[in-house]
């Protein structure tokens, strides 16, 4: 599974606990139920202003239970463990070390090559396209195989379409062909400077040349 | 979006905006999702803390050892509150909102500042929003009867606002231009009027 999915099924998860006991306690405790006149079922926790949050008596219903303490301990150590987990996946460096490079010909021979070479070598392919100012490479992991991604910062005036066009058949199409791998599709974040105007024309001008007054 | 010193008024004139070129037409790219990472750091080490602190407090009861002084106070607080007293309401009130705030993160894509452009092979991309605004200004710059420029760039448009003697429509023709280079996954309305026209005719 994708990180940002396990990131977004956590925050979901938290978020809807969180709303859930929020919004029942308050309509509880504001007594909306008797005010709109809506009757919940008898089960409907919390539906009295007059009751406790957690009585003695419902914290206590399952306590004599042969199966609470082991079902609570149980599940509170598989949060634990579960969020351990993810904070020290959050360490790894989030990219392989080293990508498998194909060998039709040679039995028996298999080639690795380190991430940081392919990063480099891509970043200085980029690095000289036409109009770029600033490349950045990274491969990272993916459903089934890396992907590259990079950020680039044109010069002022500079051609987006064609940055991605000479990407496309220069850096990774080279890539591609030396190291003879299937697939390496890529992901590019592009900005682009700003060239600073050479004199105010006018005094409301000047704030524009100050801050560009983008949003 | 509108920033401070919107100088434009009612009474500009406006541009009528035009249908896009039928060449530009959209292209479906799924769009980016943020991964929320440091927002998962965040929630994690606070389930992490609560769930620990608890995990520990009943294993401690169970080998024999007393319940800690906060986790009585919490279970008595509960047990004699009840639910219209201020506190829990209160209580009520922010776990709402925090939740309502989770569940957003959760569903809501996130990178607004990043818009995506047409495909090339195996290579996607996205442009920042701020350098669309930059290629504008910087086609503007060039052109004469400007005396001052405002662009917001949205998701979906753009709007200049110009205040000199240029000709808006000839204006928007010049931006249009520019902004057809970048060629946007799903191409942009272009608005532009000028605030105080001073001599420009819309048209």
């Amino acid at each position: 599974m994708r990180r940002g999915t396990v990131n977004r099924t956590l925050l979901g998860v938290v978020g809807a606990v969180l709303l859930a006991v929020g919004v029942l306690v308050l309509a509880g405790g504001l007594d909306l139920y008797g005010r709109l006149g809506v009757d919940p079922p008898g089960w409907w926790p919390l539906t009295s202003p007059d009751q406790p949050v957690v009585s003695a008596r419902s914290r206590t219903r399952w306590v004599g239970e042969s199966w609470w303490w082991p079902t609570m301990i149980g599940g509170l150590s598989v949060v634990v463990v579960a969020m351990v987990w993810w904070l020290v996946a959050q360490l790894r460096r989030s990219g392989p070390t080293s990508i498998a490079v194909p060998t039709p010909g040679a039995s028996g021979l298999r080639l690795r090559v380190r991430t940081r070479a392919l990063e480099e070598a891509l970043e200085a392919g980029t690095s000289v396209l036409p109009e770029v100012e600033r490349a950045g490479v990274r491969l990272v992991r993916a459903p089934g195989h890396p992907r590259l991604r990079g950020a680039v910062r044109l010069t002022p005036g500079g051609d987006p379409a064609g940055l991605v066009e000479h990407f496309e058949t220069g850096p990774r199409a080279d890539a591609l062909s030396s190291l003879g791998l299937p697939e390496l599709p890529a992901d590019l974040r592009i900005r682009v400077l700003q060239a600073a105007p050479t004199e105010p024309r006018h005094w409301l001008s000047r704030r524009w040349r100050r801050h560009p007054r983008v949003e | 979006m509108t920033g401070p010193g919107d100088e434009g008024g009612p009474e500009g004139s406006e541009v009528p905006g035009e249908v896009p070129e039928p060449e530009q037409a959209a292209v479906k790219v799924p769009r980016p999702k943020a991964p929320r990472t440091p927002e998962t750091a965040l929630v994690a080490t606070g389930v992490l803390l609560v769930a620990g602190a608890l995990l520990y407090d009943v294993v401690a009861v169970r080998t024999g050892h007393p319940a800690r002084r906060w986790r009585a106070e919490i279970a008595d607080e509960l047990a004699t509150r009840h639910l219209d007293d201020l506190w829990v309401l209160v209580g009520a009130g922010v776990a709402t909102l925090l939740g309502g705030v989770l569940l957003w993160l959760a569903f809501a894509p996130g990178l607004r500042r990043w818009l995506s452009l047409r495909p090339h092979g195996g290579t996607g991309a996205t442009i920042e929003r701020a350098g669309i605004g930059h290629l504008l200004a910087d086609r503007a710059a060039g052109l004469t009867g400007i005396e001052h420029l405002r662009i917001r760039i949205g998701r979906r448009r753009v709007r200049v606002t110009l205040i000199g003697p240029a000709d808006p429509a000839s204006v928007q023709r010049q931006l249009r231009e520019e902004l057809g280079r970048v060629t946007l996954a799903r191409p942009m309305r272009l608005d532009v009027r000028s605030a105080r026209g001073a001599g420009g005719v819309a048209g």
